[in-house]
């Protein structure tokens, strides 16, 4: 994406065309832990993605690159990035995660995109009335 | 599209733990589940086939299906551990309570005949061993033909990771043999935090070798293919559906432009 260049232009209208696919794919995931108290920080949190994706896929796997956006401690919200060369690896390995230091838990992807920007709402949340 | 099914949730006397894997399985967006009850006959002496217990007794309100905004329907399904041929009793009462019927055969001879000539709706893939026979594709293209589906449970492979090597084995093996067709995933949960979302579920489908439709369809309109199939089972001849269209004939005045009144009218 490019920025305004000048300072003194109005603000306008830009469309952005991707002719091949995005390269990143971006997910928003939430950790569900059965110990309700159980705080982790961020790097806690990649750590144990990389243990998930070590236990799958092994060393090459461990060494795909993804990166903790933002992330959420108190609700265990996280937002990742991912090359989409990756994201069924990773995704899969989200997925069968299942224990957190000896308590079960569960990863629950909320949303996944192409686009950051589609993150930023909810669609399935929205009150229609 | 039709809608996400998890045809497989197990059974738990404890009533509460039910209740919250049904509020779970609804707030992740599956809009049917299937409560299994595991039936192992051994051969020693003949056992009851355990009775369903009532959905109304279960539940006072059924939870409502995220983003659906109508209730999870809830279905009964046996799973009848087979050993001997014996154990499969095809006229027995006691199946008619039940919704679905699945078996799960553990020799080859009675994954044939369950293939070709029992009476049920699912042939469940055992994911906790190594694969006690191979599959043919004579017995499994029979079992398509007869509307059969076979069923891996993703559960076990959340569990551990022995459990998990075995899954996607004996995963990737069904599939071989199959083609992706008429296979369903579902999870074997009994616990809320066993289940996965349906997306997750579909993702989890590539790594068994199924392709980006065919794991959709595994979580969806395979199900759907189950549960009328057990339908059918029931009355003997078949189902039909009517669905009460709504859609009169387009009012044919005046008040939409010409553009977009049917072309006939405009070449009176």
């Amino acid at each position: 994406m490019r920025r305004a260049d000048k300072k003194d232009e109005p603000a306008v209208y830009q469309r952005v065309v991707l002719k091949n696919a995005s390269p990143y794919h971006y997910l928003k995931v939430c950790l569900v832990v059965e110990d309700d108290s159980t705080r982790l920080s961020a790097v806690e949190l990649k750590q144990f993605i990389i243990t998930g994706l070590n236990s799958l896929y092994g060393e090459v796997g461990a060494a795909l690159t993804f990166d903790l956006l933002k992330y959420d401690e108190d609700t265990l919200t996280a937002l990742l990035r991912v090359y989409s060369r990756g994201l069924v690896k990773l995704w899969s390995s989200l997925t069968l995660l299942g224990s957190y230091q000896n308590q079960a838990c569960a990863f629950r992807v909320l949303q996944v995109s192409p686009y950051l920007l589609a993150l930023t709402g909810n669609s399935r949340e929205l009150q229609l009335d | 599209m039709s809608v996400f099914m998890d045809l497989n949730v197990n059974y738990t006397a404890d009533k509460s733990r039910l209740q919250s894997l049904i509020e779970t399985a609804a707030h992740l967006g599956f809009s049917t589940v299937a409560i299994n009850y595991v039936f192992e006959p051994t051969a020693k002496k003949k056992q009851e086939i355990p009775s369903p217990t009532p959905i109304s007794e279960l539940m006072d309100s059924l939870p409502v299906v995220q983003g659906r905004s109508r209730p999870i329907r809830v279905l009964n399904r046996l799973t009848i551990v087979m050993s001997d041929a014996s154990h499969f009793r095809p006229t027995a009462v006691e199946y008619r309570r039940y919704d679905l019927l699945a078996v799960q055969p553990t020799t080859e001879k009675l994954f044939h005949a369950a293939c070709m000539i029992y009476d049920v709706d699912i042939i469940c893939i055992s994911v906790t061993e190594k694969l006690p026979f191979f599959f043919k594709r004579a017995p499994v293209n029979g079992a398509i033909e007869r509307g059969l589906v076979f069923e891996v449970s993703y559960s076990a492979a959340i569990r551990d990771s022995t459990m998990r090597r075995y899954t996607i084995a004996n995963a990737v093996c069904l599939m071989e043999t199959c083609k992706g067709k008429s296979v369903i995933l579902s999870s074997a949960a009994e616990k809320p935090l066993e289940l996965r979302g349906p997306y997750d579920i579909t993702n989890l489908g590539l790594l068994f070798g199924l392709s980006e439709g065919e794991a959709k369809e595994a979580v969806s309109s395979t199900c759907r293919s189950v549960v009328l199939h057990a339908e059918t089972r029931k009355t003997a001849s078949g189902i039909v559906h009517t669905v009460k269209s709504c859609s009169q004939s387009a009012p044919a005045d005046c008040e939409a432009p010409p553009a977009k009144r049917a072309r006939s009218q405009l070449t009176e």
